[in-house]
């Protein structure tokens, strides 16, 4: 019965879809091609993690044994430090928020978290070491926000914190950690500082501010 | 992929058939667009003017009846539906001088059942009907009737142009009409005329009594007809060059009134003939023009959903931006303006591509002649988005059970 309808006049139909899915599959081929190179500077990034990670722990060492002396140097060194992953994350996020066909890199993501809280517990050691000379903003927020509520105060306040980084440079270390992805550290953490509900912002591990707070507010709690 | 992405990505596939459809028929027929031939012979031909409160237009209308051209027998027939003003009057003072003309007057019962008691009356072998506010051009039963030379042809309608372009909405639909009219032709290369349109259609008669006249249920019995013709196996066809012009609504209470109707009719007529969905290969009926009026409305449903969804979302940003701007947050700095290379992007802009080849080619085919980028766009983002009020206002009324006032 079929081919009756496929007689000349109505070949025109086939046709089309013909046309269509070879559009589709152009329009999917590029997508794919687009999507598959940001993966892969993702991924690029994540096996970065792994030198990253033996370099802070490190650090960490190192800033055991170091004299006051070289405080100024390591400081400035952890601010580098500090500001690459904090930029990596910015742009991964973007990436991975516009990749539609691959699925989320969980996995990928936990390891990155983990390499963030190694950071903040190298900064904690860094400030005891030399004297708190500056200050450590620390913004836990949720992974799977649940409602639109919620995500837009997340990019709110993520926006606020990156404006403030950019005013303050050299003064903050800004560290933003996924509170929800049941990693047991970064539980501790949040046990041990009081954090109930995320959003959270930590600073100088003594103030916890709950959900939205101006630049001037966080400004305010701020040694610089 | 999540879930709303699978349904954009749907939504791009039959969106991208659809267009490139038209544009591949036009690029196959493009050229016998307006043909038309001559018959060997002219049935004899009843012109039927159903009016109801037309005192504005009828003498007009009249005037360009009689000055249509026509070889064989024929008569004009105007049917009075009980009008409220003077049009019965001025039919008759018409009647007086012409002839030709024929008056008949009978209570109000709505447009199709007028028809059906003006067809028990009526000589002709073929009938045209014609709304008592449009004005053929009068060469256009000439360039309509060589069609009925094919036996199995029940009904050929024309083109509709607008005759009031003054207003922003009326130029607006000067631009819908010729896409309609377009299209509508395009399908008539895949047998697929799916409406005969009110202002100027002819049908055999003898086929119409058959079928059984026309629905007096229905709140487009012009679509109705011709679905019952195709469901009957009966062809319908176009003739691209056969002209009339129409008065369109010119404010919008008068739009949406009238789309509420064409959207009730169209869904009415759907669930009339559902059956015959994937039935009868031998014409495009089943598998082609039911499916694809279906997925028009489905579609339109979806994309209402997904408009208001991204409405929402972006609202809610915007919202909280303000709502924190008030506790210090500076709102201006921050418009959330990032956009990534994301598969939807890049098939949207696939869609638009086509569209804008679409628009043009039909553009370029109608009254309109030129259209720029701008006026596409213009076209398609601001007045297409207005076909949402009424498509809502017609699901509306279908919920509510209330759909009685628009019979009239």
């Amino acid at each position: 019965m079929v081919h009756k309808i496929i007689n000349n006049k109505y070949r025109i139909f086939v046709e089309t879809l013909i046309l269509t899915i070879v559009i589709y599959l152009l329009g999917f081929s590029f997508g794919f091609f687009i999507e598959n190179y940001r993966t892969n500077n993702i991924i690029e990034n994540y096996k970065n993690d792994v030198i990253n990670e033996a370099d802070l722990r490190l650090q960490n060492y190192y800033y055991e044994i170091m004299s006051k002396e070289d405080c100024n140097f390591s400081i400035q060194e952890n601010f580098i430090f500090a500001d690459r992953i904090y930029n990596t994350g910015l742009r991964l996020e973007q990436y991975e928020e516009a990749n539609q066909l691959t699925g989320d890199l969980l996995l990928e993501k936990k390891q990155y978290i983990l390499l963030k809280t190694e950071l903040w517990f190298n900064t904690i050691l860094l400030k005891n070491k030399c004297g708190n000379p500056f200050d450590t903003v620390v913004y836990v927020y949720s992974n799977r926000p649940v409602n639109q509520a919620l995500i837009s105060e997340q990019k709110i306040i993520s926006n606020v914190l990156k404006n403030l980084k950019e005013e303050k440079g050299n003064q903050i270390v800004l560290i933003p950690i996924a509170g929800d992805l049941d990693l047991d550290i970064v539980n501790l953490q949040l046990k041990r500082y009081n954090v109930t509900s995320l959003p959270s912002i930590i600073i100088n591990e003594k103030d916890v501010l709950e959900g939205f707070h101006s630049e001037e507010e966080i400004s305010g709690y701020l040694r610089s | 992929m999540n879930f709303i992405n699978v349904v954009y990505m749907i939504m791009f596939f039959f969106g991208i058939y659809l267009v490139s459809f038209f544009v591949l028929l036009h690029y196959r027929n493009g050229k016998r667009l307006f043909d038309s031939s001559e018959p060997n012979r002219y049935p004899s031909l009843s012109i039927i003017v159903p009016a109801y409160n037309e005192e504005k237009s009828i003498a007009k209308t009249l005037i360009a009846l009689l000055k249509l051209e026509y070889f064989g027998k024929k008569e004009i027939i105007v049917v009075n539906d009980g009008s409220k003003d003077d049009t019965l009057k001025i039919a008759r003072g018409f009647a007086k001088k012409n002839k030709e003309i024929i008056v008949l007057d009978k209570k109000n019962s709505g447009k199709a059942d007028s028809l059906n008691y003006t067809i028990k009356r009526a000589k002709g072998e073929l009938m045209a009907v014609v709304d008592a506010d449009s004005y053929p051009e009068k060469d256009a039963l000439l360039k309509m009737v060589g069609f009925f030379e094919e036996k199995n042809v029940a009904a050929v309608t024309s083109r509709v142009l607008v005759k009031n372009k003054d207003n922003w909405l009326e130029k607006y639909q000067v631009a819908d009409y010729s896409i309609i009219a377009w299209t509508r032709k395009l399908l008539d290369f895949v047998n697929s005329v799916y409406v005969t349109n009110g202002p100027l259609s002819i049908y055999r008669k003898k086929v119409i009594e058959k079928v059984g006249g026309f629905d007096s249920k229905n709140l487009t019995e012009d679509i109705e007809i011709t679905w019952n013709l195709l469901s009957k196996g009966y062809q319908t066809r176009m003739a691209y060059s056969a002209v009339v012009y129409t008065s369109v609504p010119a404010n919008l209470n008068g739009w949406i009134k009238q789309r509420v109707r064409w959207n009730l009719g169209g869904l009415q007529t759907m669930k009339k003939y559902q059956k015959n969905i994937f039935r009868n290969p031998e014409n495009t009926f089943g598998y082609f023009v039911i499916p694809y009026v279906a997925l028009s409305f489905f579609f339109a449903m979806v994309g209402i959903i997904l408009l208001v969804r991204y409405l929402w979302i972006k609202g809610a940003f915007y919202f909280y931006s303000f709502f924190y701007s008030l506790r210090g947050y500076n709102f201006f700095r921050y418009l959330d303006i990032n956009i990534q290379l994301t598969i939807i992007l890049i098939f949207s802009f696939i869609f638009l591509l086509i569209s804008l080849v679409y628009y043009k080619t039909g553009f370029a085919n109608s009254q309109m002649k030129k259209s720029s980028l701008m006026k596409i766009l213009n076209y398609t983002i601001i007045y297409r988005s207005l076909y949402i009020i009424p498509l809502l206002l017609a699901f509306y009324k279908i919920i509510r059970g209330d759909i009685g006032w628009y019979t009239k």
